[in-house]
């Protein structure tokens, strides 16, 4: 039997930091770890004692591809906190805003940093001669997304507009027609893409997991909702700790998760296993052609999941539009009263289940905060993974071996450095 | 300007005579007379401005001369000058409208000074602001009534014809804004945050655009988009008139013009000032020009002035106009009134003696004290109406084949504003530049324009997160002012279309030399076979599209043939890609600018040529001309200085001079080598060698500021007079054409009033380097 | 030969290297042809020790971080600090404002002495930075000057003055005025003074300008409502680790 070696240092085409450590001899696994070591950067203590307009700012820096996620749950636990209820108008921006993002971030990951490796190339970089089209198409779809974002809220990354019981300021309504007409005009591109994934051979693993995301009974869960799972009945959001059960492990800065069983899932295909039958009709029917049919267990679609679910977000995004020129849109200024309290946001970040946990005095002051990442929650999942994937394939080459772990976890898309602060349990009391 | 018309009277020919020659010299028109029966005959046939008169004359007395002159000229201001004053001669001289006095024997300058604030100052001396709004501007000749639905059909009407630029509300404030519909439009507002003239002067706008595959290319881009300004206030309506002499009258902007041209300018009264307004203290509360229409509401209705044919056309093409009752006219004066009485600001002193006032009092700990808190954030500079300072900048697009030269507002009072190439900074306490920003304001714009710096809007003191910034609180506090001349009608000049003073010529670099370990000499020609045509002293703005442009002297002399030369040290971003062309290469060439060495003066004398370092290579255009035409010429006296023998450059042109037996040649190195044998120390060491005839000879230098200080003093001390020392100052020149205000010395531009200026001129600006 | 550009990352949130990547497609296109870039692990798997030119983002929190960027500096003929975190430490530095142990204690618990950590740098306390690209995120255009700048040989121009020049082209209406309080009169200008034209006040994240009134600023903080003590929690955010001069 074989002996291999491998060493993934820093692996690429993720955010953030991650070791990948594979040492087998003769067909004896000796060690098999996901390894994070991404500087740990001590978000939770940093916003301790910050005003209640700052936090949301600070909050955004932990991550520069889901900013938008971080804030608006950020501004939602405060909102939770102090007891405040956002207009219509706040709570429909906001979910276009988000869909701004979900557009960004998956194109970003199943062409950019994904696909590379089904094409058989080691980045987007050499796509330009071969795959021109589409990566100017992608160029155009994230260029679109940034612009909806600078449009709603005045930028894409570390957004301004989106504040503690509404928005800064009130978006153009004839420049959101524009974005609705470019939407529009995206779903040709969205066809092509799709037509190029059928070509592409997903690679095929399974393993059943707990698989865990917001459920909202009125729509796909984006942006709202309560926690949803395979394996219980849904839960309201205040009661996050009970399902993420946060804990160490020496070889990683990022703790690890964990519920019903050993360890679960959150992002696309969690959202997809859970709510399939609330995805608009051209998802779904995007879906079929893709091959994806829930339950889906396995880790390789979740990027297909994603390029589902981009094509429902643009969906979304050209009917919230619609409405929004039929109701016009009006400048409203937030008014917020400071009180002492907690308070829990939720959203689903496009790698998955993201919480903001605040508490505040009553000069609205921050006393003790604690975030769930996606990808935190994540980590324990792809270990499993791995532990379950490697035996299977140990008689393939190292470059294989090799190749198939990079990219099991890159389909999770993972976002490490977000992934990097943890908090514990109880809080020492210190303002 | 037409020249000012003085009449000297006084019984002694020597006096009259000296009088009449320093005041011709100042720039006066002078007429004579020697006794009060001819001055009376004189004054009834011309209208002098001012006489300058002796108590003591033969036959009709001083005192009868002046009370007559009165009735036949009451505008005629009067001087008295006297042996023998006596404190019952002066009060009798005042009281019939003498101005001041002078005691015998006159000193010239004190003359001139007297003359010069009597000339600037206006009517007769009303002391408070009430009586000066009392005796406001000439009535309008063409006032019309409309109504308030006239008022809109007008503002639809334009809405259809172009773009209009209305006074909306944003977040509790106002702006000027583009108007959708009439509903937007407010009338009735304080102060908008910025002013109007932003859309005939944008924060920001493209100048050029240029394209460098195979040999620079330029591009003129302009704005000529139909606008219609509405809701203008007539301190606002002021400010446009002084931007349009800045940018019309001399060296016209044509993007400025084009913009201005298309614009069509609605005024509007102002019945509700700004809480930091004291515009009737600057006298801009009221326009009686420089605006189409001008609206003020009566509450019964509006009243429009119209001020050109355009205006009386719209008035009649929309708002059915009629002819004003009397009822409408006295309401229009109540309305008026009462505006006057609801600002909250004032000068305390006539603006008239801000002049003198800010002129005595530049050393005044007042400037350093009051901007201790001052940010130099700007604010002050960029919300104001008649700041028009700018900064140039060259921006290329990634492919690095095309790009564009754009300019945007700057300031006086940002840190940076006065810092050159080499780094040192002009102004570089926060003292003296809200000292010069307020010198702007209440002298400097004056004197070189004829108009108020300041239109008293109160944006800069609103805007001031300090509050420093207050024009009138700075003057108040500094206490005394005088009047300010009022300003006669005004139209908007057509401007000739001469080349556009931003777009560079295309001039081909035909050699490249080395002259040090930094300096290279180039020889440029102009592309389409032009000859520069300069003046020895001048200077150029070369142009390097996409990195920018920069002043750089002209070193060869024009008697030199088409081709001139430019010696450049590489010291910045420009210089730098100067120095890394090759022969063959296009450059962009605009220029020459600047006053040259007063060629006239040194005609028939001696000169002694005096350079430090770099200073040559102005000084050698110069050194060339006058060998070129050596019988125009006295003695030639050249004194070099360098710091070692391997910073010499020129050097076998040097060697030339050296050898030239017309000319007297010097040098010396601050340091020598081995090889080295000849003088060693600074170039002022060489001064006592040479004997000068301190009659016959003027000095022309050109070296580093520090250089100046100690040749000049030299100088001095062999007895050369101020005005025979001549020296070119360097300052940051962006423009070249006296608008972006980077060059300047107090009131005066470097890039026009210089660089060349004898040691008498410099004596009077204090921020020179001396 | 077209340079070569490497793009790292130290403690970050990789917003800024990302928004290269969120450059209109005519740029990013006419930016790849004119540079070659050897190393982007986020974007491409190959990677080079061989570059001309690096940016680098984030700052530096750990030990090992430190002889990491001086490999690179030596590497580099051009070290270009990248975003606030690069250039002034940015919002990594508010942890420097409690004691080490505190801080680690507090998110990590017992496990706490696993972890390396030392107090948050900007780059150029390690090493000489060469251009400096400011902001949280920095808007793209002045990485693009910066480029640009290198490739003609100048030096870029990037504003002196405060974000208050900005905010006046802009037409604002200062942020102080809508009972905010805001850094900007003391801020490098360079960003469009975009947040207080979306609403907000100005945080500071390009860092200070060169001869700032601090003295000055806080006393209008004061005079809007800011005790001195939140007076200076607002400059914590970004502005404590400064620019080497």
């Amino acid at each position: 039997m074989k002996t291999s070696k491998i060493n993934v240092h820093y692996i690429t085409r993720v955010e953030g930091h991650g070791d990948i450590v594979l040492n087998a001899v003769d067909g004896e696994i000796e060690e098999l770890k996901w390894k994070v070591i991404e500087a740990p950067r001590f978000f939770e203590a940093m916003l301790r004692g910050r005003n209640y307009n700052d936090v949301p700012i600070i909050a955004s820096r932990i991550c520069g591809i889901c900013s938008i996620a971080h804030t608006i749950a950020s501004v939602k636990a405060v909102e939770a906190a102090f007891g405040i209820n956002p207009t219509e108008q706040t709570l429909t921006l906001r979910k276009l805003l988000h869909n701004a993002e979900y557009l960004e971030s998956h194109v970003l990951h199943t062409l950019f940093l994904a696909a590379p490796d089904y094409l058989g190339v080691s980045s987007v970089f050499p796509l330009v001669e071969t795959h021109k089209d589409i990566v100017v198409m992608a160029l155009s779809l994230k260029r679109l997304a940034y612009n909806m974002a600078e449009i709603i809220a005045g930028r894409k990354t570390h957004p301004l507009g989106c504040v503690v019981g509404g928005f800064s300021m009130t978006p153009d309504i004839n420049a959101l027609k524009d974005i609705k007409q470019r939407l529009e005009a995206a779903r040709g591109d969205l066809e092509i893409i799709v037509k190029l994934f059928k070509t592409l051979e997903i690679l095929s693993f399974e393993r059943e997991t707990e698989y865990i995301a917001l459920k909202d009974s009125r729509e796909y869960a984006l942006v709202n909702g309560d926690i949803g799972s395979t394996d219980s009945q849904t839960l309201p959001v205040s009661s996050y700790l009970g399902v993420t059960n946060e804990f160490c492990v020496p070889w990683s800065t990022a703790k690890y998760t964990k519920h019903k069983r050993d360890s679960y899932m959150v992002g696309a295909l969690s959202r997809f296993n859970l709510n399939h039958g609330q995805l608009l009709p051209q998802a779904k029917n995007a879906a079929v052609e893709l091959g994806l049919i829930a339950p889906n267990y396995n880790p390789y679609m979740i990027t297909v999941a994603q390029l589902v679910e981009t094509i429902h977000v643009i969906e979304d995004s050209i009917n919230i539009i619609k409405h929004l020129e039929s109701t016009g849109l009006k400048e409203e200024t937030p008014v917020v009263k400071v009180k002492a309290g907690r308070g829990v946001g939720a959203v689903e970040a496009p790698r998955g289940l993201l919480i903001h946990d605040y508490t505040f005095n009553d000069k609205g002051i921050l006393t003790a905060a604690n975030c769930i990442i996606p990808t935190n929650q994540n980590h324990n999942n792809i270990q499993k993974d791995m532990e379950a994937l490697v035996p299977g394939i140990l008689d393939q080459t190292e470059d294989e071996i090799r190749r198939k772990l990079e990219m099991l976890v890159r389909s999770y898309d993972p976002c490490i450095s977000c992934s990097t602060h943890l908090l514990k349990i109880s809080f020492t009391n210190k303002k | 300007m037409a020249k000012e018309m003085i009449l000297v009277v006084d019984d002694e020919a020597i006096v009259r005579e000296s009088i009449k020659d320093w005041l011709i010299q100042s720039g006066y028109q002078v007429l004579t007379a020697e006794n009060g029966e001819e001055a009376l005959e004189m004054i009834k046939k011309q209208d002098f401005r001012v006489m300058v008169l002796d108590i003591r004359l033969p036959g009709e007395s001083g005192i009868n001369v002046l009370a007559k002159a009165k009735t036949i000229n009451p505008k005629l201001k009067s001087i008295i000058i006297t042996a023998y004053p006596t404190e019952d001669t002066l009060i009798e001289a005042k009281k019939h409208g003498a101005i001041d006095y002078l005691i015998k024997p006159v000193i010239p300058e004190d003359l001139e000074k007297l003359i010069q604030d009597t000339v600037n100052s206006i009517d007769d001396g009303v002391a408070t602001e009430k009586e000066r709004i009392e005796k406001a501007p000439s009535p309008i000749t063409k006032l019309y009534s409309i109504t308030s639905s006239g008022v809109k059909s007008l503002i639809e009407g334009l809405i259809r014809e172009r773009e209009v630029i209305g006074v909306k509300s944003k977040q509790g404030k106002f702006i000027f804004d583009k108007l959708n519909s009439y509903d937007e439009l407010i009338l009735d507002y304080d102060i908008t945050l910025l002013p109007p003239s932003k859309f005939l002067f944008p924060a920001k706008e493209t100048l050029l655009k240029f394209n460098v595959e195979s040999g620079p290319k330029f591009q003129v881009v302009n704005d000529a988009k139909p606008r219609a300004l509405v809701g203008v206030h007539p301190d606002d309506i002021n400010a446009i008139a002084l931007l349009d002499d800045v940018f019309i009258k001399i060296n016209p902007d044509p993007n400025y013009i084009t913009r201005r041209q298309n614009t069509l300018i609605i005024g509007v009264n102002c019945l509700h000032p700004a809480s930091e307004s004291f515009a009737p203290s600057m006298g801009t509360n009221t326009a009686d020009s420089g605006y189409d229409l001008l609206l003020t509401d009566i509450g019964i209705g509006f009243m429009a002035a119209v001020g050109t044919k355009t205006g009386a056309e719209l008035l009649n093409k929309y708002a059915n106009p009629r002819e004003v009752t009397g009822e409408e006219i006295a309401r229009q004066k109540e309305v008026r009134d009462e505006a006057v009485t609801k600002y909250q600001r004032s000068l305390n002193v006539p603006k008239e003696r801000l002049l003198k006032l800010l002129q005595d009092n530049y050393e005044n700990p007042f400037w350093e004290f009051r901007a201790k808190s001052c940010l130099s954030c700007g604010s002050c500079v960029m919300v104001c109406p008649t700041c028009f300072c700018f900064d140039v900048q060259d921006e290329m697009a990634l492919n690095l084949i095309e790009g564009e030269r754009y300019r945007n507002w700057d300031g006086c009072v940002l840190v940076d504003f006065a810092k050159v190439a080499s780094g040192e900074n002009f102004r570089h306490t926060k003292g003296s530049r809200f000292r010069h920003r307020i010198l702007r304001k209440g002298k400097y714009i004056l004197e070189k324009y004829g108009r108020a710096g300041c239109v008293g809007c109160g944006r800069c003191a609103t805007a001031c997160l300090a509050k420093i910034a207050s024009p009138v609180e700075a003057f108040n506090a500094i206490a005394e002012s005088e009047r300010v001349k009022e300003e006669a009608d005004r139209i908007i000049i057509e401007a000739e279309s001469k080349h556009n003073i931003y777009l560079p010529h295309l001039a081909l670099l035909v050699n490249v030399q080395d002259l040090g370990a930094k300096e290279k000499v180039f020889d440029f020609k102009f592309v389409d076979g032009r000859a520069l045509g300069h003046k020895p002293g001048q200077f150029v703005e070369v142009s390097i599209p996409g990195i920018g442009e920069s002043p750089i002297s002209i070193s060869s002399s024009p008697t030199r043939g088409e081709e001139f030369q430019l010696a450049v040290r590489n010291v910045g971003s420009v210089t730098n890609a100067l120095h890394k062309l090759k022969e063959g290469q296009v450059v962009g060439i605009r220029g020459p600018f600047g006053k040259g060495f007063p060629i006239d003066q040194l005609k028939g004398k001696d000169i002694l040529f005096i350079a430090g370092g770099i200073g040559l290579f102005p000084l050698r255009s110069l050194i060339q001309y006058v060998l070129d035409k050596r019988e125009n010429f006295g003695r030639i006296i050249i004194l070099l200085g360098a710091r070692s023998p391997s910073e010499r450059m020129f050097t076998s042109e040097l060697e030339q001079w050296n050898r030239n037996p017309s000319i007297e040649y010097m040098e010396t190195v601050e340091k020598g080598d081995e090889k080295w044998m000849g003088n060693v120390g600074v170039v002022t060491a060489l001064i006592p060698k040479v004997r000068v005839d301190i009659k016959n000879t003027v000095a022309v230098i050109v070296g580093p500021p520090i250089m100046y200080r100690f040749v000049i003093n030299e100088l001095k001390k062999i007895g050369l007079a101020d005005e025979h020392i001549v020296l070119s100052l360097e300052r940051r020149m962006k423009c070249g054409v006296g608008k972006c205000g980077h060059c300047q010395i107090n009131g005066i531009y470097v890039c026009q009033d210089g660089p060349v200026f004898t040691l008498e001129q410099l004596r009077g600006l204090r921020e020179a380097v001396l | 030969m077209k340079p070569r550009v490497a793009f790292f990352d130290f403690a970050s949130c990789e917003g800024c290297q990302l928004e290269a990547l969120n450059l209109d497609a005519g740029e990013l296109l006419d930016l790849i042809a004119a540079v070659d870039i050897v190393n982007f692990r986020e974007a491409m798997s190959e990677s080079s020790d061989t570059y001309d030119i690096a940016f680098i983002e984030g700052s530096v929190t750990r030990e090992s971080d430190i002889a990491r960027l001086e490999k690179i500096r030596q590497r580099a003929k051009i070290l270009i600090a990248l975003g606030a975190c690069a250039t002034i430490g940015g919002v990594n530095c508010l942890k420097n404002h409690m004691p080490m142990e505190e801080a680690l204690k507090i998110v990590y618990g017992e496990d706490a002495k696993n972890y390396d950590t030392i107090p948050t740098k900007p780059i150029d306390e390690v090493v000489h930075v060469d251009y400096y690209v400011r902001g949280c995120p920095p808007p793209t255009s002045e990485m693009l000057k910066v480029v640009k700048a290198i490739l003609l040989g100048k030096k870029p121009e990037i504003p002196n003055y405060p974000v208050c020049v900005e905010c006046k082209w802009s037409g604002n209406v200062c942020a102080f005025e809508r009972a905010m309080t805001c850094l900007g009169p003391v801020s490098r200008a360079g960003c469009g003074a975009i947040c207080v034209t979306k609403g907000r006040n100005c945080w500071g994240c390009r860092g200070l300008v060169d001869e700032p009134n601090v003295d000055s600023e806080k006393e209008i903080l004061q005079k809007h409502g800011i005790t001195l003590e939140q007076a200076l929690q607002k400059f914590q955010i970004y502005c404590t680790g400064g620019e080497k001069k």
